[in-house]
């Protein structure tokens, strides 16, 4: 049996198997986090073995495919999810706390699932493994109204968003009688375009966008990370999204189809992911700018990474149909693949030290920053480095991946798109660097120091070591990204 | 393969945490730390100097090259090289860090253990800057200086300190990116694609020249800066401690030179001769600019950074004088204006660190009789200005006068800019009269110590004029290692 097989396996019974700390009162609140945090360990290194070395074909029938795409994208959930788990410990959560493990193992299970998915069932049942134990968590803080209203703010949306994935999934079954991708794909690339084909492709971009926190579908995302509990927050920001891009990547990208609704060539796939791009990253960026809590322009801007990312779906949509831009095409994707890994682990970060600004100052508005430096030394630092690799700036990990995804569109018809990435990206800097300048210029309300947690600093010590081991040595990590799309679409 | 280059930027960056644990424990040994480590680092510009100098590499060639693959999925290299363009900037930067360490013992008592540490870092990235032979590698480092410089003028600077950082940052930065973006279209451009200048050098079709060609231009005019994008430079350099005014002046401005030789002259030479009259009118506006604005200034610092602004306009107009037709006496006197400004203005900035302190204030129109109250600071503001304005025997006549003949040869009608070092002779004369040769005032000056600068502290100031005095005689130090170059940028342009 291959690993992937005996992950899946094994963190279905760990989450089948955590409500039972129920029934313990005495090991309810660190015991269910000591169990789940060694299943999650043992799936990493599982999950780590087999992206490495990997045992190809299909697994569960061909539902699942472990391949080094899925691999990359289980692996960093896997890690989010971990972290996760870890630093919910500093928190009492009362009699309910195996019931919270026991969500976040089968979000983590519903995300390794959607990693390798490879059919359109399978990605619904996945995603909705994935997503209803979010929405249960969002609103963990049952006395909290802020918290009850993200939860049923993102279940509403949410909801939606599946109901629209599945009506585009039946809608493609009708039209090939199929579900399996591969098929799928095939199936349409000889079909000649109709009205169904360019609506089930807009009802997936919309379904995936939401939770790719695309614009115009990112309403939810600044009311859901402020108001449910901040690591869950981290969760949503760093790991269930990444899921949302996997799916888009499995299902948007290999299907041939370009042009979308008409023949007119305005409306192809690359024009619209190149809207929405553009459109993206600039309200996000422009949003953050205003914001005066810390998780809402953490939010906002993580809607404007979104856009970034999406500039390797334009030139990768394009790349397919034009074989004169290939090597851009596995520029953009690479440089895609690359920015959501790096976002993981920036945003996350960033995430955690400001959840550890809430828990230890409870403030949560950008004021309660100020002078930080001296009260919080190695959270002022951690919360810089992750803002300036979020910018962009070398030699940091972010500045690679935004490298290569504008590298990618300079030459070619979506020029446009680098010079605005770029514009955005200094403009970007604007916000981080007023955060920076509080910490580190500004005088803070007291003098007194505040106690950061070891584990704390063992986290943020490991997530700067990433960001500027990748950001120094870059070439490893892409050389390995760049590996992961041969068996995507037929080049 | 030599590891000489490496070192010069490996060393101050691998000294900075060594400087700061040490200046955490010890405050002197810290401070004695950075001051040796900038010492050896000195006596390995020196040497790499000497390499440049005894065999000039041949037009388009550089000494003591290194190069390693680094990020193989886009080809891009690991490459240093120098030549000389870089070679008196790594030795300037390299000087300017010893003088000013040796300066701020004096004057900067607050967070010395974060001070000296990151002045280690601003040399290390600025020699980064200088060696890259590679357009992201430059790109890394240039953005590597910003972080430093702003921490420099946001910890220690003024009472508007904040405002100027932020300011600064967000210029600096928004230039650059706007040039990473010239560097990205280079790449995909070339026949070949690669980031290497060696490699790129006269190879990029013309067509894809023009953009980037202007992309950079923004992102080296901010550095430089020219008008319309200096408004980041009298904030910056009057807010930071004057020691940091002295590196800001000396070394962060010349990127913006260095950039304009090696790139934008380097790799779109066609372009840049083409547009030539439009680069050397931006460059006629920005001198007259700042000397004319400098004219009026009130604040004595505010007046030398504006002199800057005017001193920097003359590398740009040697610069594409050159590009314009050819005569290669237009970037040598680029070269040595760098050089040249580096140490006049460098010891302009130091003394109004000192008159701000012994005087209280740095008003021109409150301080009165110098020569009186302080002799031994009028006479070192005296030779300073003279160096500033560039009046034999300092070596920045020479530099003026190349750039300037290089330009009045291309166009006739750019000798106007003749004017320009008449206005500044005018504002400083001007400003001695007020200063230094006026009576003292009767009632005694307040929040100053009205102490003559220390005999020690000016015979630190004297040591920046011994390399203006020194070049007059012996030009061919800068101007034999530089022919080269500049034949090679003559040549790629097609004049």
């Amino acid at each position: 049996m291959d690993y992937v097989s005996l992950t899946v396996i094994l963190m279905s019974v760990s989450s089948l198997l955590l409500p039972i700390f129920l029934f313990d009162p005495k090991r309810r609140e660190r015991e269910p986090a000591y169990f789940l945090g060694v299943v999650l360990a043992a799936s990493l290194l599982m999950i780590g073995i087999n992206t490495i070395y990997p045992a190809p074909g299909t697994i569960f029938g061909s539902l699942l495919a472990s391949d080094r795409l899925g691999g990359i994208f289980a692996l960093t959930t896997l890690f989010v999810t971990l972290i996760v788990v870890i630093v919910s410990t500093y928190t009492k959560r009362g009699p309910n706390t195996p019931a919270y493990y026991s969500l976040l193992s089968f979000t983590a299970l519903g995300m390794v699932l959607l990693s390798y998915s490879q059919d359109l069932l399978i990605i619904f049942v996945a995603w909705e493994l994935m997503s209803l134990p979010t929405y249960v968590l969002a609103g963990f803080n049952k006395r909290s109204m802020e918290s009850n209203e993200a939860s049923v703010k993102y279940a509403v949306i949410g909801a939606m968003s599946s109901a629209i994935i599945l009506y585009a999934i039946s809608l493609t079954y009708g039209l090939t009688g199929t579900t399996q991708i591969s098929a799928v794909v095939q199936a349409l690339s000889t079909q000649p375009l109709t009205l169904a084909t360019s609506v089930a492709v807009l009802l997936f971009v919309t379904g995936f966008g939401f939770k790719m926190s695309i614009v115009p579908f990112h309403m939810w995302i600044p009311d859901a990370y402020e108001g449910a509990p901040i690591i869950v927050s981290t969760l949503l920001a760093a790991a269930t999204k990444k899921a949302g891009f996997v799916s888009a990547i499995r299902v948007l990208l290999a299907i041939s189809t370009f042009y979308v609704l008409t023949q007119n060539p305005i409306f192809t796939l690359p024009n619209v992911f190149a809207g929405l791009a553009l459109v993206t990253m600039t309200l996000g960026n422009l949003a953050a700018l205003t914001q005066k809590s810390m998780t809402r322009l953490l939010a906002y801007s993580s809607i404007a990474q979104a856009g970034y990312i999406l500039i390797g779906f334009v030139i990768y949509s394009y790349g397919i149909q034009n074989s004169a831009f290939l090597r851009e095409a596995s520029l953009g994707i690479t440089g895609a693949l690359f920015h959501i890994v790096n976002h993981a682990i920036m945003k996350g970060v960033a995430f955690l030290a400001a959840g550890l600004v809430l828990l230890q100052l409870h403030r949560g508005d950008v004021q309660a920053y100020d002078g930080l430096s001296r009260r919080m030394p190695f959270t002022a630092i951690t919360l810089s480095v992750a803002f300036l690799a979020l910018a962009g700036v070398p030699p940091l990990s972010g500045f690679w991946s935004k490298l290569l995804l504008f590298l990618s569109v300079i030459n070619g018809p979506f020029a446009w798109l680098a010079v605005a990435g770029v514009l955005n990206s200094a403009f970007s800097l604007g916000y981080y660097a007023w955060i920076i300048k509080r910490m580190y210029l500004d005088e803070p309300e007291t003098a007194e120091k505040v106690n950061e947690p070891y584990t704390y600093l063992v986290i943020f010590a490991v997530s700067i070591g990433l960001i500027i081991g990748f950001g120094v040595f870059p070439d490893g990590i892409i050389n390995f990204l760049s590996g992961a799309f041969t068996n995507i679409a037929p080049h | 393969m030599s590891v000489l280059l490496s070192l010069l930027i490996v060393l101050p960056l691998l000294g900075t945490p060594l400087v700061f644990l040490a200046a955490r424990w010890n405050k002197r040994v810290g401070i004695n730390l950075a001051l040796s480590l900038a010492g050896v680092i000195f006596l390995l510009a020196i040497f790499s100097y000497w390499v440049v100098f005894a065999s000039p590499p041949a037009p388009g060639q550089y000494s003591l090259v290194e190069k390693y693959p680094w990020v193989s999925f886009i080809g891009l290299n690991y490459l240093l090289g120098l030549d000389g363009l870089s070679a008196p900037l790594v030795l300037i930067s390299s000087l300017l860090t010893i003088f000013v360490m040796i300066g701020s013992k004096r004057m900067m008592h607050h967070m010395e253990p974060e001070y000296y540490a990151l002045l280690l870092f601003f040399e290390g990235s600025i020699m980064g800057v200088f060696l890259s032979l590679n357009l992201i590698l430059f790109y890394i480092f240039w953005e590597l200086v910003l972080i430093p410089m702003f921490f420099f003028i946001g910890f220690w600077g003024g009472p508007r300190k904040k405002y100027a950082a932020m300011k600064f940052i967000l210029f600096t930065y928004a230039g650059s990116t706007v040039m990473l973006l010239g560097f990205l279209a280079v790449y995909l451009g070339a026949p070949s694609p690669s980031f290497d200048i060696p490699d790129l050098a006269g190879k990029i079709p013309l067509a894809v020249q023009y953009l980037p060609l202007l992309a950079t231009f923004i992102g080296f005019g901010v550095k430089l800066p020219v008008v319309p994008f200096h408004t980041w430079l009298p904030d910056a350099h009057v807010e930071a401690p004057a020691p940091i005014s002295v590196l800001l002046a000396g070394v962060l401005l010349k990127m913006g030179g260095y950039g304009f030789l090696r790139i934008s002259l380097g790799l779109f030479p066609q372009a840049s001769s083409q547009y030539a009259w439009a680069f050397l009118i931006v460059a006629a506006v920005t001198m007259f600019y700042g000397s004319i604005v400098a004219l009026v200034a009130k604040d004595l610092k505010r007046m030398i950074a504006l002199t800057s602004i005017n001193h920097m306009g003359f590398v740009l107009f040697g610069a594409f004088a050159t590009a314009a037709t050819g005569n290669i006496l237009g970037v040598q006197g680029a070269i040595l204006q760098m050089f040249t400004h580096a140490f006049a203005v460098g010891a302009l900035f130091m003394l109004s660190g000192y008159i701000h302190e012994q005087a209280g204030t740095r008003e021109i129109p409150l301080l009165h009789g110098l020569k009186i109250t302080m002799p031994r600071t009028a006479l070192l503001l005296v030779l300073a200005s003279a160096a500033a304005m560039a009046v034999p025997p300092f070596a920045s006549f020479l530099a003026e006068f190349f750039t300037l003949a290089a330009g009045i040869s291309a166009f006739p009608l750019t000798g106007v800019v003749v004017l320009v070092p008449v206005i500044t002779s005018g504002y400083f004369l001007w400003m001695i009269k007020r200063v230094v040769l006026s009576p003292p005032s009767s009632e005694p000056s307040a929040g100053g110590t009205g102490h003559d600068i220390p005999k020690l502290d000016a015979a630190t100031i004297a040591l920046y004029f011994v390399p203006l005095l020194l070049l007059l005689v012996f030009s061919s130090l800068i101007l034999g290692p530089s022919a080269p170059v500049a034949q090679f940028l003559a040549h790629l342009g097609g004049r």
